[in-house]
């Protein structure tokens, strides 16, 4: 098992290398232009030159990526165009944000998700289970600022009781003004609620439907036990591998839910690397997504193989 | 709503349709398709007027008999642009899942059914896209090769490919096995009939709804990136688009967001809504599960 | 029948699955009963609400509900308990074991802790106490090491040692009434043979009462005092064992009876039931064998027969019961010369030193040592014309691998392959149109065997413009041929495989082999999906088939009866590798291999043999990756001379002009041991 991890740690690292290697690609060899895409269409020659020559664009490929990766490994992400400042602090201070955010937001929705899923499938057909279904349904096809306005407008404009909008700053305590992490929180954990509990409450049909768990009900087992005991533990499997997966809408949900409630998160500041055209600070930034999806994912495959006795011994 | 009968289900029930003809009735059912259709075809044409239009006289103007959604801050009509915003919104949303089943079938074909290094090399590939989160991935993609239609459709097919690319590898697994399969093999049939004869007409449903619900995930991604400002340029009425400059207003004129997010809510409901629909369809004639 | 009280009455039973239109009557109006001690056995063919009963009888219907009746438990009505005291009586007075203990375990808790968790929840023991009885009852069904057992998770037993956890997990509790439903379907002959045994030792030793369901006669004659008969949802006959064996009251049980592969001359056709199951959504007015029934009338077609009392306490839902003696026992012997190919000719197919080697990763790493097993190794074997080779073997022995190798599916790693005389390539795409023609095969399952979004008429049409067989006006004549010769007719043409029963479609399989007009036939199991009923007719035609065309089999099954009844020849396989091969009566008449004759001792029959000697095979096949030295058989066989057998290969001994076998031991010895 523990070989399993370190082999699980190290196709981390192999992964955070391709995704090192797309982004790059991505940003430096796509037909776009990196001067373009920082001046705009209208710029001249001379200008696009200037810019190339400042961020050592001139200099061959191979070379700019390892320099690249050299420096971000050793924590230099950079210097911001639209900040003039170096990249990683900024991103530190956002990261934390954010970070907070979307702990809280798994916190709250992967129990719920659980419960929920969970509460459906033993009522299957009942009005409960279609009622949720068909929320689910609503939920998960909405974007996150289409529900986000909609609670803005119920809760901040018609029934002002929350703030519309969090104006935390980077490097303020997100925790320190409770009431304006209500809404983004709602939002995103509506959208992971929906998907979630449905998986949850699929596996765990398949688990109630299988020969183990009327095993149980035959050794006179309560409903109670039989449920708890026997199925939900192997219906978390599928579920938490797909919470993994998950990981990486709360991350994109992030971008909008952030720039929505003017939450200084690394979303919004991608958000704002982008109309800034600030190319350094939009790379590093996606970088340091892809790694927190990445570890994100590496958790779950973790607490999946915890979970999996074929996987343990 | 919940799907009857396990392996109890009436027989002679499951003879009488077969599976064509349930994913036709499915598809008819719901009127949903119906509808978009005709909203595609004469949504401009009933448009009280051209989406672009500014009227100084009629600016941030409530919901009235003279504008059913009301009008913007530059008097344009809300109920024509959101007819307007149809065509873009859903034509965009089916080009890119378009784009990424053309992209992923293939690929999910070779992998599943060569196995092996092909599908080793393949799936790398696969999983080194899907290491980024879907809307991130698709934002640095646009956001490098400049805004525009072209461009949103390539980035969105890319994010599609490796989750596509999975889904049909799975199920081209799944069929591989199947002993008809070792029976074609065992015959001597080329590789292009077994893929083409054997195995994509059992897959073809499920390449379906991956396609529906594709389309379902792209007006999100497609709404989302517009509305950070990222997607089709502004003169176009798309509904994200037009979201994100109302949104300004929100206090005084809600109209401007109300519609639109409506309009966003009603089709990618609607398009989520078929796809079950087509999946639960598809789902049952061969009559197992897995 | 014991003069004392019934452990288990079930009365009047009729369950329903689905609702209105369209739903099912699995079981009608079915009572018998149970006495202490007794095993009473229920027989039936798919479709026959065997299992329906099994559940029902816990009050466990899933889909489906009890629309009348009572199931009586000493003297409460089970289908009317609450909830609460259900599961106060399952697991406690009834338990039940089913069939594949793969899914009945629960694989993320230890097996000792599924075993624990129900004596404490029905005894009141302590976590401790509990443990203990868990382990102890391990040790009572003989697995070894109990205690070390205990603590493994299902997937890290075999099939057979989960069956005896399932066993002693249903023993926990020490029920008055166990019930088995196809305990043993799905494992192999010897481990079957083993799980029976222990069954019957258990029985005698706690005189619990067993509700025993199978398809198997055979298995049942073995286990049971008692049997009913089911057919269509109705209990067609009922009696002791051996009067329901000897002498069937009832034209099902007969038929049954017939359709089982006897050591009869294959020159003798099997009697099989023409026909299949009722619709069993619809009314049924008379008796529900009818349309079946060689001696129906039109009472049978207007009235149902009641279950008539005949002497013994024997009952049969017949209008005439006493008719049955009169059907005949075998069909009549088929035409034709009577000569029956003994491969001297020239062979078809010839095999020369056939290995074939898996590599599997051997550990997480990339660069980790991997893991080389034979499959296959050294096989030679020659199949003449006209001639049925059968490979016999347990799952694992290799027989699969090797049917896939013959055809080209699989590419062996050493050795080659000869059609005619010349060599062949070893992958079907390196095969000349010819050959692949001429080598067809036909698979196990006919529900995966047929592309569902193909239709009949495509599917045998296929063979014949790949080979181009023939003009394209002629194509449609030939399917029409092709079906007719299978039994199929017209109307089968615009099917699709979904509107096909599992027999149809395995005809269709063997017509479409046919279509190419083979040398050769390799039969992968064909029958082992199917009733016996629909079995007995499918082997009628294969051999009609290889009659009319001269055509070879590579008959592979696991089935020893089949095998006696519809091979010349017989190849015993053990982990890869041939131990025995000869004529059919030769080899299985002693002195056999060891092997050979653990898997015949382990065959339950329903014939008037002497007993013959009961020898059991322990443990599981070695690992393919890790086979013993020596002799592959040393590490299980009842017969080991010592260590030459872990040292030295077995020579090759040869007892006629083509029977040889590998043993150690000197064919003589053998006869003196394998003597009655």
């Amino acid at each position: 098992m523990s070989a399993l991890i370190l082999r699980r740690v190290a196709l981390l690292g192999l992964i955070l290398l391709a995704v090192s290697l797309l982004t790059f690609a991505i940003v430096n060899v796509l037909p776009g232009n990196v001067a373009h895409a920082i001046l705009g269409e209208t710029a001249t020659a001379e200008e696009i030159r200037a810019v190339e020559q400042r961020l050592g664009l001139d200099r061959p490929l191979v070379e700019r990526y390892l320099g690249w990766v050299g420096a971000m490994l050793r924590g230099d992400f950079g210097t911001s165009l639209a900040f003039n400042q170096p990249v990683a602090p900024v991103l530190l201070a956002r990261l934390w944000n954010s970070a907070i955010l979307a702990a809280l937001v798994l916190a709250v929705a992967v129990p719920l998700s659980l419960a929920v899923g969970v509460a459906c499938a033993v009522f299957q057909g009942s009005l409960l289970d279609r009622a949720l279904s068909a929320f689910a349904v609503v939920a998960f096809a909405l974007p996150e600022f289409v529900i986000g306005l909609a609670l803005i407008l119920a809760f901040s404009i018609w029934w002002p009781i929350l703030p519309g909008s969090s104006l935390i700053g980077p490097g303020e305590n997100p925790l320190a003004q409770p009431e304006a992490l209500v809404l983004p929180i709602t939002v995103l954990v509506l959208h992971q609620l929906a998907h979630l509990s449905q998986i949850t409450r699929a596996s765990m049909i398949g688990v109630l439907d299988s020969n183990y768990v009327r095993t149980a009900e035959l050794k006179g087992l309560p409903r109670l036990t039989v449920i708890v005991r026997h199925a939900l533990r192997n219906a978390l499997l599928p579920t938490v591998a797909e919470v993994g997966m998950h990981f990486g809408y709360v991350l994109g949900g992030l971008v909008v839910v952030e720039t929505l409630f003017s939450y200084a998160g690394i979303g919004q500041l991608m958000v704002m690397s982008v109309s800034h055209r600030d190319v350094p600070t939009l790379q590093a930034t996606v970088l340091v997504v892809a790694a927190a999806y990445g570890v994100g994912n590496l958790l779950a495959d973790v607490v999946s193989m915890r979970l999996n006795p074929r996987l343990r011994s | 709503m919940p799907v009857a009968g396990n392996g109890a289900a009436p027989i002679a029930a499951r003879k009488a349709r077969s599976g064509w003809a349930r994913v036709v009735r499915s598809l008819l059912g719901g009127a949903f398709p119906v509808g978009v259709l005709l909203l595609l075809a004469f949504g401009p044409s009933v448009a009280p007027g051209a989406p672009t239009t500014f009227d100084p006289a009629n600016i941030l103007q409530e919901p009235s008999l003279a504008f059913l959604f009301g009008t913007d801050e530059f008097g344009r009509d809300v109920f024509s642009r959101v007819l307007w915003g149809a065509r873009p919104t859903l034509f965009l949303a089916l080009a890119c899942a378009g784009l990424g089943v053309l992209l992923g079938a293939p690929t999910g074909l070779a992998a599943g059914y060569f196995g092996g290094r092909i599908d080793e090399m393949l799936m790398r590939t696969m999983d080194v896209l899907m290491s980024f989160p879907a809307l991130i991935l698709a934002m640095l993609i646009v956001v490098m090769l400049g805004a525009s239609t072209i461009n949103v459709i390539l980035a969105i097919g890319v994010v599609f490919w490796p989750r596509s690319a999975r889904l049909i590898r799975s199920v081209t697994q799944d069929i591989a096995r199947r002993e008809f399969v070792d029976a074609a093999r065992a015959r001597g049939e080329p590789v292009v009939y077994i893929l083409g004869r054997e195995i994509l007409p059992n897959i073809i449903g499920i390449l379906i709804v991956d396609f529906t619900l594709r389309v379902a995930a792209a007006i999100l991604l497609t709404a989302s990136l517009s509305y950070l400002g990222i997607g089709v340029k502004p003169p176009t009425p798309a509904w994200g688009l037009m979201v994100k400059e109302g949104q300004q207003f929100l206090q005084i004129a809600p109209w401007l967001v109300i519609f639109p997010c409506l309009a966003i809510a009603v089709v990618s409901i609607g398009t989520v809504l078929t796809g079950d629909r087509l999946r639960r369809a598809i789902a049952i004639p061969d009559g197992r599960g897995r | 029948m014991s003069a004392q009280a019934p452990v288990l009455t079930v009365d009047g039973l009729t369950v329903r699955y689905g609702r209105g239109e369209g739903s099912l009557r699995a079981v009608h109006d079915v009572s018998f009963a149970i006495g202490p001690g007794e095993a009473y056995g229920l027989i039936g063919e798919s479709g026959s609400g065997k299992s329906t009963i099994a559940f029902a009888v816990v009050n466990h219907i899933r889909g489906g509900r009890a629309e009348g009746g009572r199931i009586l438990l000493g003297d409460r009505d089970l289908l009317q308990l609450p909830r609460a005291e259900l599961e106060k009586v399952r697991g406690r007075q009834v338990a039940m074991v089913y069939q594949d203990p793969h899914s009945a375990l629960n694989p993320a808790i230890a097996v000792g802790e599924q075993i624990a968790e129900a004596i404490r929840q029905h005894q009141g023991a302590n976590r401790r106490e509990a443990a203990a009885r868990a382990v102890e009852l391990l040790g009572r069904v003989h697995l070894p090491e109990p205690g070390h057992i205990a603590r493994r998770y299902p997937h890290q037993l075999s099939g057979g040692q989960q069956q005896r956890v399932v066993i002693a997990m249903a023993l926990a509790c020490k029920p008055d009434l166990l019930i088995m439903d196809e305990p043993t379907t799905g494992l192999d002959v010897t481990t079957e043979a083993v799980i029976l045994d222990l069954i019957a030792e258990l029985r005698r030793s706690l005189g619990v009462a067993i509700l025993f369901i199978s398809h198997n006669l055979g298995v049942v004659a073995r286990v049971c005092d008692r049997v009913g008969v089911l057919y269509a949802g109705e209990l067609m006959e009922q009696g002791a064992t051996a009067d329901i064996l000897r002498r069937p009251r009832n034209p099902y049980t007969r038929g049954l009876l017939n359709a089982i592969p006897r050591r009869t001359d294959k020159r003798q056709r099997l009697v099989s039931l023409p026909g299949g199951l009722p619709d069993l959504s619809q009314a049924i007015t008379g008796c529900v064998f009818a349309p079946r029934c060689a001696l129906a009338r039109d009472r049978c077609r207007d009235e149902a027969p009641a279950l008539a009392r005949l002497e013994g306490g024997h009952l049969s839902r017949c209008h005439f019961p006493t008719e049955t003696e009169a059907l005949p026992v075998a069909a009549p012997q088929r035409a034709g010369d009577d000569a029956v190919p003994d491969g001297s000719g020239a062979p078809v197919l010839r095999l020369d030193g056939l290995r074939k080697t898996f590599t599997q990763s051997g550990g997480v790493w990339p660069f980790a040592q991997r893991r080389v097993s034979a499959a296959v190794d050294s096989v030679s074997l020659e199949i003449g014309a006209g001639e049925t080779l059968a490979i016999v073997g347990e799952s694992g022995s290799g027989k699969s691998t090797l049917a896939k190798c013959v055809v080209g599916l699989l590419a062996p790693s050493e050795g080659h392959v000869e059609l005619d005389g010349g060599r062949i390539g070893l992958t079907a795409q390196s095969r000349a149109r010819g050959v692949r023609r001429a080598l067809q095969i036909v698979f196990q399952n006919p529900e995966a065997s047929l592309n569902p979004s193909h239709r009949v008429e495509e599917i045998l049409a296929r063979p014949l413009r790949l080979y181009d067989l023939c003009a394209a006006a002629e194509i449609a004549p030939r399917v029409s041929e092709l079906l007719a010769a299978v039994k199929l007719g017209e109307r089968f043409i615009d099917r699709y495989p979904r509107q096909l029963s599992g027999g149809e479609k395995q005809r269709v399989c063997i017509a479409r082999a046919f279509a190419a007009s083979p040398r050769l036939v390799v039969c992968d199991e064909p029958t082992s999906a199917l009733d016996i009923s629909v079995q007995a007719a499918l082997l009628n035609e294969l051999i009609d088939l290889q009659r009319q065309h001269g055509t070879s089999y590579l008959f592979i099954s696991h089935d020893l009866g089949v095998v006696r009844y519809i091979s010349n020849r017989v190849a015993v396989m053990y982990l890869g590798r041939v131990v025995e091969t000869g004529p059919t009566e030769e080899v299985f008449a002693p002195p056999h291999h060891p092997y050979t004759e653990a898997l015949l001792s382990a065959l339950p029959t329903i014939e008037d043999e002497p007993e013959r000697a009961r020898i059991r095979l322990e443990g599981t096949m070695p690992d393919p990756a890790n086979p013993p030295r020596g002799c592959p058989f040393h590490t299980r066989c009842p017969r080991k001379l010592g260590a030459i057998c872990e040292t030295e290969a077995p020579p090759e001994q040869h007892l006629s002009a083509n029977h040889t076998l590998h043993c150690h031991i000197a064919p003589a010895d053998l006869a003196r041991m394998q003597a009655r």
